[in-house]
């Protein structure tokens, strides 16, 4: 005979130890190249700027570049967060130049990464 | 729904640059910005001039992210002021529509909170403060609704510089305990400019808590233009003319209920 059909109901609380972050380096010097790993010195730098070796010392992981938008996920744990946010925010120059990072958007969930009511296009 | 506001964008006579600025402001989900004009009063009888009207610097204003309306554009004057005899009220503080006030010493701290006639009182972010933040001034700064800026945008081009913002930020925290703050951008170029976002959470460490220093560049700057507004008129009486145009337009214009507008509105009744 078969078992009759169960269900269980799980409720988690801040399930997610990590914060996913998909951010865009502005730069007004389109020449300036960037790989991966110079990417993330950039963003250690900051980190070291703003809050000294401890501070560049926590973990943050680049989960995925693209060279040529300048585009990146970052992955970090969540007591990291506001200080990975607020060293991206102010960092103002890459190796001489002006630049910006432009956080996109930030998630728990790395499927909220995939899609952006913001810019979503109906027509 | 409170809307991003970023209350200064300084103004260059570079019209290209400031039309970037403006563009890339409303493409980041500001929705109103205010264009800074600085003067130091030194002389006794200096010409201020009136501001550039804002109508001349686009055909048509850009569209902000994801409201599909079109973004709006203050005037606001800074006076920087070191003596007492510097800030004299004129006919010509009539023609903007916020003004803001930064003090150079205590005395002047003082009245700006106490007695002068202005929305916004800006601290010193490139140099040390040179005073002590005392509870009496400031907290009769907010009983008025005047409100205290930090611009960041010192933070971003220069380590020192961003010491002293970070440092005179916490130290005017820990007397005004996070009310009447407001953070603002100071942007000289588009790069300098960051989102609404962004500044919230570069709030915490300035010593926010987390819905104050999501104020701090929405609702409290809401306040300041509305303070603005009521300084223009007769304290809070408002007399416009009706014009006969599509409904549609009127629509959008129409303020919110009265119960919803900040305090500060009818503060000075």
């Amino acid at each position: 005979m078969d078992e009759p059909a169960s269900y269980e109901r799980l409720v988690f609380k801040n399930a997610s130890v990590y914060h996913y972050m998909k951010i865009h380096l502005i730069l007004d010097n389109k020449v300036v190249k960037l790989n991966a790993a110079q990417f993330k010195q950039l963003i250690v730098n900051a980190l070291k700027e703003l809050y000294g070796e401890i501070g560049a010392a926590f973990p943050f992981d680049v989960l995925k570049y693209e060279e040529s938008t300048l585009t990146a996920i970052l992955r970090v744990y969540n007591s990291g967060l506001v200080k990975l946010w607020s060293a991206l925010t102010l960092l103002g120059s890459c190796s001489g130049e002006p630049c910006a990072v432009r956080v996109a958007q930030v998630s728990p969930y790395l499927l909220a990464l995939s899609g952006n009511s913001r810019e979503l296009e109906l027509d | 729904m409170a809307v991003f506001v970023d209350l200064n964008i300084c103004h260059t006579t570079d019209k290209k640059r400031l039309q970037n600025i403006i563009e890339t402001a409303a493409h980041l989900g500001y929705s109103t910005v205010a264009v800074n004009h600085v003067v130091e009063l030194q002389g006794k009888k200096q010409e201020i001039g009136k501001p550039k009207c804002v109508t001349e610097l686009f055909d048509q204003f850009p569209i902000v992210q994801g409201k599909s309306k079109p973004i709006k554009v203050l005037n606001r004057l800074t006076v920087v002021a070191s003596e007492a005899s510097h800030f004299r009220p004129t006919n010509e503080f009539k023609s903007y529509d916020i003004i803001a006030v930064f003090p150079k010493t205590e005395k002047l701290f003082h009245a700006a909170c106490m007695s002068f006639d202005v929305d916004i009182i800006c601290i010193a972010v490139a140099e040390k403060q040179p005073f002590f933040f005392k509870r009496p001034p400031v907290n009769g700064a907010i009983d008025r609704g005047v409100f205290f800026e930090i611009s960041y945008v010192a933070a971003i081009k220069d380590s020192t510089m961003r010491r002293y913002t970070i440092s005179n930020a916490l130290s005017l925290m820990e007397t005004c305990k996070g009310k009447n703050v407001i953070v603002s951008s100071g942007a000289e170029t588009a790069l300098e400019l960051r989102g609404p976002y962004d500044i919230a959470n570069l709030g915490l460490l300035f010593g926010l808590s987390e819905g104050d220093a999501k104020a701090a560049v929405s609702a409290n700057c809401r306040a300041v233009i509305l303070h603005g507004e009521t300084r223009k008129t007769a304290l809070g009486i408002i007399h416009t003319m009706k014009k006969i145009q599509p409904t549609a337009e009127r629509q959008e214009e129409e303020e919110g209920p009265v119960s919803k507008r900040a305090k500060t509105e009818t503060g000075g009744v």
